[in-house]
């Protein structure tokens, strides 16, 4: 049991000096020399994340050749025959699926600046309801800046027999062509895209992956 | 030894300063780099946010005002949480908003998304598709993201040398950076779910994922970044947590391994949904296992200082010995403490009494332990609840 006499505490709390005061002793350029340190080893974590490995990034090419006779899968079992010699940067081939068993909704090959892109989701509608859809969110997001649609949709038929809408697309500094095919309730989307120098009609490459979009599913129609 | 009220004064002197307990956190400090360095930063990572969110409002408003409204209520449940469990030396709130912002704008934007795009795309470049399919996320995102979260923590404790003391304290904060980082992450997740059937469907297509999120959030980044910022706490070591490397290593090891097994759980799962289902559910306890584990072992030197700044006040018979062992005891003690009234009445008053001493131990915590008019009002409220008084306030 503690005793009880003592002096009562102090009636006005001790002196501390203000939170941005820093000793005489510790300044350096006007600053709190023991900040430094802490802030440059974030600093350095800051360039090695957003700028050291994304420059290492652009620097690695990718090595994933397009074989002839690859075929490439996007989820619902839709799938695509990449040009030989294009390099895979997005996706997987068909029967590689990751170990989720889920293949991914995207899929990309490039040939230098040409770039095709695959991709799938849920979609209610026709053909021509879906490319509208696209066309509707692709201007929503550029906001008149990006690519933008040039002329009027036309039919395109797949090689399997599937009917689809197509429309030509350029921007500032790409031309291209966007697909759009419905199978039951998956919508897919097919976009190829090239820098402006090249040849305003779609290549032949362009044509041929377009035209083996194919869908094994039970949603097929 | 005969213990003086000098001696528990004395004792409560140094509990105060060495706990930065009631401290007031003043974040304008020109002269500290890490003011700067976190300005420009967080500057940085709003811009960034809003311009995205600016771009991307166009095309799928409709899911981005479900996201922000949902996440918005989840973050106040959190933070809710959060703040409660920060019941013994508190620290300031604007401090815990200043670690929430770091979270959700620095950490985000600025650091992890570079990095993660970039190493996604260089295991994909190195291994296959496949391979970073299966395993990237689980590889990349558990350094990146809780490098960036915990890097936080050392700019907060430049700009608030003398709130954070303890391990505690980095639990905290580690809470608020990974809250803040889970909501931004969330909403971004949230509008790539909205483009996935091209725009269409938005809310049918992001009501799923805001969901999944907010389960699977229960035992995500706020965990991560509370056990990982008490290991850095650990690792740095401050005036009232001697360095101890071997647990800083560990608890900063432990979230990463956490944050990694859970990113590559449909890999380690494979296409069984049940599976996956009981991993997940197995990785969520597993995560909460450990973090109340953490929180067990750096809660008692709060509990300590509560002890401390509480015992002179024991000693001049302004709370009892119950009073002030369920003060600085666990939640089961507090229960028992009130549990222990004969009846209703008295059952609450034992609750309204404990509200009361912690709040006189704030007030003493603020007066750096000064017999101040607020004291002395905060003691006399003690006294008064104790009494059966109503307020005349």
């Amino acid at each position: 049991m503690p005793e009880t006499e003592s002096s009562p505490p102090a009636s006005a709390p001790r002196f501390e000096p203000r939170e941005g005061w820093v000793p005489a002793d510790e300044r350096r350029f006007g600053l709190d020399r023991r900040t430094l340190r802490p802030t440059l080893v974030v600093f350095a974590l800051v360039v090695v994340m957003s700028l050291v490995l994304p420059v290492i990034n652009a620097t690695v090419p990718y090595h994933d050749i397009v074989r002839a006779g690859d075929v490439m899968q996007i989820e619902g079992d839709v799938t695509f025959v990449p040009e030989a010699g294009w390099g895979i940067t997005s996706g997987v081939r068909a029967g590689h699926a990751p170990l989720s068993g889920s293949y991914p909704a995207t899929a990309t090959v490039e040939d230098g600046a040409v770039k095709f892109t695959l991709r799938t989701g849920s979609f209610h509608g026709d053909a021509d309801t879906l490319l509208g859809q696209i066309e509707t969110t692709s201007d929503a997001l550029n906001t008149g800046r990006g690519v933008r649609v040039t002329g009027a949709p036309t039919t395109i038929v797949t090689g399997a027999g599937q009917q689809g809408a197509t429309v030509r697309v350029t921007g500032p500094h790409t031309i291209g062509v966007i697909a759009a095919f419905v199978y039951g309730s998956r919508g897919v989307e097919a976009v190829a895209t090239g820098p402006t120098d090249a040849d305003s009609e779609p290549s032949a490459a362009v044509l041929r992956m377009i035209s083996s979009i194919s869908h094994s599913g039970k949603d097929k129609q | 030894m005969t213990t003086t009220l000098t001696d528990l004064d004395r004792a409560r002197d140094v509990a105060l300063d060495l706990s930065g307990w009631g401290r007031r956190f003043v974040f304008y400090q020109p002269r500290n780099f890490a003011f700067w360095g976190y300005l420009a930063l967080v500057g940085i990572g709003v811009l960034t946010f809003l311009s995205t969110l600016a771009r991307e409002y166009n095309a799928y408003g409709e899911a981005i005002g479900l996201a922000v409204t949902s996440f918005a209520f989840y973050a106040a449940l959190f933070w809710w949480f959060t703040d409660r469990i920060d019941h013994y030396a508190k620290l300031p709130h604007n401090l815990m908003v200043v670690a929430f912002l770091w979270g959700g704008f620095a950490a985000t934007g600025v650091m992890a998304a570079n990095a993660n795009d970039a190493i996604l795309a260089l295991y994909a470049k190195s291994f296959g598709q496949v391979w970073a399919l299966n395993w990237g996320a689980g590889l990349a995102a558990p350094f990146n993201e809780e490098l960036a979260k915990g890097s936080g923590l050392l700019l907060l404790i430049a700009l608030a040398q003398r709130h954070i003391r303890t391990a505690f304290d980095g639990f905290i904060l580690g809470a608020f950076i990974g809250l803040g980082f889970q909501i931004v992450e969330d909403i971004t997740y949230a509008m790539t779910s909205a483009g996935t059937q091209f725009g269409a469907n938005q809310i049918g297509a992001s009501v799923g994922t805001i969901i999944l999120r907010m389960v699977s959030g229960v035992a995500a980044h706020i965990l991560y970044s509370a056990i990982f910022c008490a290991g850095v706490v650990y690792l740095v070591g401050r005036p009232a947590e001697p360095r101890r490397i071997g647990r800083g290593l560990l608890l900063i090891v432990i979230p990463m391994l956490l944050h990694g097994t859970w990113d590559s759980l449909g890999a380690i799962a494979g296409p069984d949904a049940l599976t996956l289902i009981g991993l997940l559910i197995g990785t969520i306890v597993v995560a909460l296992i450990i973090v109340a584990r953490v929180y067990r072992l750096t809660v008692t030197r709060e509990r300590d200082f509560v002890r401390d700044v509480m015992a002179p006040e024991q000693a001049r018979d302004v709370i009892s010995p119950v009073e002030l062992d369920a003060m600085a005891g666990n939640r089961k003690a507090r229960k028992a403490y009130r549990k222990a009234g004969r009846n209703r009445p008295e059952r609450r008053r034992a609750r309204y009494i404990l509200n009361a001493a912690y709040a006189l131990a704030d007030e003493l915590a603020a007066a750096r332990g000064a017999d101040t008019d607020q004291v002395r009002f905060a003691r006399s409220e003690v006294a008064r609840i104790r009494a059966g008084i109503p307020s005349p306030w």
